[in-house]
């Protein structure tokens, strides 16, 4: 490792402040295969909501087609995304619509 | 965790069909995971299905550490199920239908739903099933519907075991 010789560019110090502001999201997608019961009964289990909250989630699910389940950094969704494929979820990640 | 024991109780002719599902699981995850099968695509979703860009830079895991932690779940639940060695044909029909419990410690449980999940959906794949009409005509249905049916009431004796 050297001392770097050159002082940050103004422009590099305002992307560092803005990268953690942009809020991404977990989708969650309808199929036709899994059980009501189980897709409610991973987003309590997992996330830890509430039986309620989680019942309205796995209803938007399936009557609106897909429902944002979670938003926050990139990376935590890229994780949570993860997650929901382990336990058989078609889950995607987006950036959060301004 | 300190969350109860699930109970589980099934006929031993249903656990050996289960055993057999399990094991061709198993098989299908141990085979060749890249020749573009429908049914491993489906059990690895891309995180980032319309940005390439993105898709290729996530490298928190990988395709085949997701399809290794299916086969790992698939062995724990294969190991809490009969060895079924002598096959179904060394039972009698009235041992075949004794119904018995089949006890769960809650990191069994997690892989038992994942697995009897992740068989439904490569069943599903199979079958070509898309949509939620379900056409009655193929046979290979009932073993589709009965899992399904296995797989709730699992999800029942799971949320009846939370301590919440």
């Amino acid at each position: 490792m050297t001392t770097p010789a050159a002082v940050p560019e103004l422009d590099e110090v305002t992307d560092l402040r803005a990268a953690p502001m942009e809020p991404w999201q977990v989708v969650v997608w309808n199929d036709p295969v899994n059980l009501m019961s189980y897709v409610t009964r991973v987003f309590r289990t997992y996330f830890g909501y509430s039986a309620d909250r989680a019942t309205a989630l796995m209803l938007a699910v399936h009557h609106e087609g897909h429902a944002v389940v979670a938003t926050g950094p990139r990376e935590t969704m890229e994780v949570h995304a993860q997650a929901m494929h382990d336990y058989g979820l078609w889950a995607t990640v987006r950036k959060a619509p301004q | 965790m300190t969350a109860a024991m699930v109970v589980m109780p099934i006929t031993v002719i249903e656990e050996f069909h289960l055993a057999q599902l399990v094991d061709d699981f198993v098989e299908l995850l141990d085979g060749s995971r890249d020749d573009g099968d429908p049914a491993i695509e489906r059990l690895t979703p891309s995180p980032y299905p319309e940005d390439p860009d993105a898709a290729a830079g996530f490298t928190h895991s990988t395709r085949d550490d997701l399809l290794d932690r299916r086969l790992a779940d698939a062995r724990r639940v294969r190991s809490t199920m009969d060895e079924f060695g002598a096959g179904i044909d060394a039972l009698t029909e009235e041992e075949a239908l004794v119904t018995h419990d089949v006890l769960l410690s809650a990191d069994h449980l997690d892989a038992w739903l994942r697995t009897l999940t992740a068989i439904r959906l490569v069943i599903a794949t199979r079958l070509g099933i898309t949509s939620d009409e379900v056409a009655t005509t193929d046979g290979r249905h009932d073993v589709y519907d009965w899992l399904g049916y296995r797989l709730e009431l699992l999800i029942q004796a799971a949320d009846d075991a939370d301590p919440a």
